[in-house]
């Protein structure tokens, strides 16, 4: 309870946009979680209302059992990065982090501490204007953890990092939920979670569309699934189509068929004279699964413009 | 309160912008005062000049900067996004308001002091030169005087409620340039207001509403039975519209999302 993350049933509106319908998800300690969806599934909303920066018009969110704001040092409980470029751009990084150490009764060698273990370097102490996205992402994260906070709250921290940022990031997630800490991250790209968080909260259109272990995800959206390796794609695709299979397309001479068991397949191809190199049970990414479960959503969105918030 | 109040103090120090506006509040009130000083004359005993009004005259230049000091502390933070910084470490909304307001008394308070002084001082070497002398019925501005010391006095807390004014009305609109205009619109387009409206009585009672008009009152030391507010009355009104503004500023910023 003392370190865990917990929305229920969470009802927002903004104007016309319903931004939340029912969000409730629980963010354990000692592991990563994703918060995937595709943009205005109301994933920064959800933050925000956990944070007590927007009310709720329905629900709770709780943080360690408590409502965030009633905390006394909040940072010291929550460390969140909502947005990193929401800083005044003249003043310098370090002395952003100093108003911020002040606030929750902290001094100065503790953003110093923070500064280095970002690396954020003799940066910190130029105007944050001059930053470039990644260096804001660092000085963002540098500040979600200036108290120290046995929970954290990112959302998209992996936005404008280079390769060798988001290694670092990845490193840096770990090693927090290996200390016992409850960790939610938000990412519109499940590929950038995919060995990141052992377990996703996939949203979308302001609910939870799943709940679930990474593992489990996989293996739901590989299930009954074949793929096929063939020189001759076309005269595939017909002979299983007419059997009633569908055939997607997934690699110059891969397809993965559903709807037909793999003995099936070798049975129909090998009446058809059709010639292939490998039948196989299909073993989804993250990123399949993720797609599967939120092309609602994104029909949805396309289909009413998509009011993003 | 002391958490907020520190970090509040931090941002405001470390922040260019608004450590520049301090000395341009001195600078352009002093700068002011000099030139409405030099631009009168008294030829003779009984010209009609209020003195130490005239050497605080450039209070109202000096106000504007005070008021654009106020707005950009808040102003700045919406323009930016960084008010949900803000809110997400200090949750307490009443608070961080309350402490805004105190680390821009703190500042803004000596930087009236010596605005103030200054155009005292000002008004004490320019104007003898101006025909302001003893003969003629003005003695040297000088803090000994009673009067003169309630209108210098009034003059750095005029000041300092145009601060807090401005400071309210920024977290009603969010908005640095907005802000800045309802509060100039305020105090410059009340001032004029009186002046084109026919009926005597509408007059009175605008008068008597303008937070400048009815607030620079205080720094009248001729014909004040003249006045339609006395001195500090007038300075009141100014301190009610102040209060007015940070209660309704406050009660927004408790009730709307961040």
């Amino acid at each position: 309870m003392e370190t865990t993350i917990e929305v229920a049933g969470l009802r927002k509106r903004y104007g016309p946009t319903l931004a939340l319908d029912g969000m409730t998800f629980t963010v354990t300690p000692g592991r990563v979680t994703g918060f995937v969806g595709p943009n205005g599934a109301g994933k920064s909303t959800t933050m925000r209302v956990v944070l007590g920066l927007d009310a709720a018009d329905e629900g709770t969110a709780l943080v360690g059992g408590r409502p965030y704001r009633s905390l006394r040092d909040p940072l010291r409980h929550v460390g969140a990065l909502l947005d990193a470029g929401a800083l005044q751009p003249s003043r310098t990084g370090r002395h952003h982090l100093l108003w911020l150490a002040h606030s929750q009764g902290l001094g100065a060698r503790r953003v110093d501490e923070v500064i280095d273990l970002v690396g954020l370097g003799s940066a910190a102490r130029r105007r944050a204007g001059g930053y470039s996205l990644g260096m804001r992402q660092r000085l963002g994260i540098a500040a979600a953890l200036l108290g120290d906070p046995p929970m954290l709250m990112l959302d998209e921290p992996f936005n404008g990092l280079d390769p060798e940022g988001m290694v670092w990031i990845r490193g840096l997630l770990g090693s927090l939920a290996a200390e016992g800490r409850a960790v939610l991250v938000s990412s519109h790209l499940m590929s950038e979670l995919e060995d990141t968080a052992g377990h996703v909260v996939v949203v979308g259109r302001g609910r939870v569309v799943a709940d679930a272990a990474v593992a489990d995800l996989i293996a739901g959206a590989s299930r009954g699934r074949v793929t096929l390796r063939t020189s001759d794609r076309a005269a595939a695709t017909a002979v299983l189509a007419g059997a009633g299979a569908a055939v997607t397309v997934s690699g110059r001479d891969t397809v993965t068929v559903s709807g037909v068991p793999a003995e099936r397949v070798v049975g129909l191809l090998t009446a058809g004279g059709v010639p292939f190199s490998e039948v196989a049970a299909h073993r989804a990414t993250l990123e399949e699964a993720y797609m599967e479960l939120t092309r609602d959503a994104v029909e949805f969105r396309a289909a009413t413009g998509g009011a993003a918030r | 309160m002391r958490r907020e109040v520190r970090a509040e103090w931090t941002k405001l120090r470390t922040e260019p912008g608004a450590v520049r506006l301090l000395p341009a509040l001195v600078v352009l009130t002093v700068a002011a005062s000099v030139a409405v000083c030099a631009s009168v004359t008294c030829p003779a005993a009984g010209c009609g000049h209020d003195a130490v009004r005239l050497a605080l005259g450039g209070v109202q230049v000096g106000q504007a900067v005070a008021a654009v000091l106020a707005v950009l502390v808040v102003g700045g933070e919406y323009g930016t996004g960084m008010i949900r910084t803000t809110l997400t470490a200090m949750p307490r909304r009443g608070a961080v308001l309350a402490a805004k307001a105190a680390v821009l008394t703190g500042v803004t308070l000596p930087a009236a002091v010596l605005a103030v002084l200054g155009s005292l001082l000002a008004g004490r070497l320019v104007l003898p030169g101006r025909g302001f002398t003893a003969a003629h019925g003005h003695p040297p501005l000088s803090l000994a005087d009673g009067p003169t010391l309630r209108a210098v006095a009034g003059s750095v807390l005029y000041l300092v409620l145009v601060a807090l004014l401005s400071l309210g009305i920024a977290f009603a609109v969010r908005d640095s340039a907005a802000a800045i205009g309802v509060v100039l619109g305020l105090l410059y387009a009340s001032a004029v207001l009186p002046l084109m409206v026919g009926d005597p009585d509408w007059q009175l009672a605008l008068w008597r509403l303008s937070p400048s008009n009815a607030g620079l009152a205080v720094q009248a030391t001729t014909g004040l039975d003249g006045l339609p507010l006395s001195p500090w009355a007038g300075l009141g009104v100014l301190a009610a519209w102040a209060v007015a503004a940070l209660t309704g500023g406050g009660l927004l910023l408790r009730a709307r999302d961040a």
